[in-house]
């Protein structure tokens, strides 16, 4: 039978959190976590490819990849691994960088937190396995912090309820 | 991750905007067409001055436009500031989120094409 996933997603405590449940054993989705030729199956947004660049599955090693978005553009990023638990525990600090590995500020936004501590759990029942993401900005300065805490706040507060709206609006505009 | 820069004063003036939820309501009645400010005080029980004010913070964030006719001064939605905070507030989520959504998929064509190494203590559930 098919997996139902489900992806419930909220923002408690000033911090991103998602929750997802897969229909295979934790074994298999630590080896899609952990393995090179694996992670470039599914890492990255919709429609886009991705090459991995380094994948040094040990603390302080470095996974580093190259995302190319369906117009061509590229995006770099790296985890740099600090807790490894197989298979059941990925700590990771989470970077945008240049495809030198080099972190940059966040393109979006300078003032936005550019270092993600990202912890996944996983979790088996049953031949299916819950994976719990977690992810709190580190080494911020307080301004970043600021601009992440008004972000998690305004999400806290329904936002997204009112977003839903406009984009129907926009949709129709 | 990609797109346009936004500067932060911006979104700074944008945040502070949304975090009232009078405005947010007001811009949730804005999404519904443009109006005139006695028609959007109507539904909160508050002074036409207390409206006033909070459609000027919405106006100085670029969240609203208001009509130029003396008289009426209709308020209208500006989207492109708010679609711009929603994209970038959005956009860490959503990259995980749509990884998961290509992870499940890979965990399913792995399974159908390897059914002997899914484990079988538990039975087959289903």
């Amino acid at each position: 039978m098919a997996a139902k996933s489900n992806a419930a997603a909220k923002s408690a405590d000033r911090e991103i959190l998602l929750t997802r449940v897969f229909d295979a054993p934790r074994e298999l989705v630590w080896k899609a976590f952990t393995e090179r030729e694996r992670m470039a199956r599914w890492w990255g947004m919709k429609g886009t490819t991705t090459r991995i660049v380094e994948l040094d599955l040990r603390p302080g090693g470095t996974f580093l990849y190259v995302m190319r978005m369906p117009d061509g553009r590229e995006m770099c990023g790296k985890w740099v691994y600090r807790e490894i638990v197989a298979p059941e525990l990925l700590v990771v600090v989470h970077f945008t960088t240049d495809e030198m590995g080099k972190p940059i500020p966040h393109p979006y936004d300078p003032s936005l937190p550019p270092e993600m501590l990202t912890t996944s759990r996983f979790i088996e029942h049953a031949g299916r396995t819950t994976l719990e993401l977690r992810s709190v900005p580190i080494n911020e300065t307080p301004a970043q912090r600021e601009a992440f805490n008004k972000l998690a706040d305004a999400m806290e507060e329904g936002f997204n309820n009112s977003l839903d709206l406009l984009d129907e609006y926009l949709a129709k505009a | 991750m990609v797109q346009q820069h936004i500067s932060s004063e911006h979104l700074d003036a944008t945040f502070s905007a949304l975090a009232d939820p009078t405005r947010r309501a007001i811009l949730a009645r804005l999404a519904l067409g443009e109006t005139s400010v006695s028609e959007l005080a109507e539904p909160f029980a508050m002074s036409m001055p207390a409206i006033s004010k909070h459609l000027k913070v919405l106006q100085r964030a670029g969240l609203i436009e208001r009509g130029r006719e003396a008289q009426w001064r209709p308020c209208r939605l500006a989207p492109a500031p708010l679609k711009d905070a929603s994209d970038w507030l959005e956009h860490y989520r959503r990259f995980w989120e749509e990884s998961f959504d290509r992870l499940d998929e890979y965990l399913r064509e792995l399974q159908k094409r390897e059914p002997q190494k899914k484990e079988k203590k538990n039975g087959r559930k289903k």
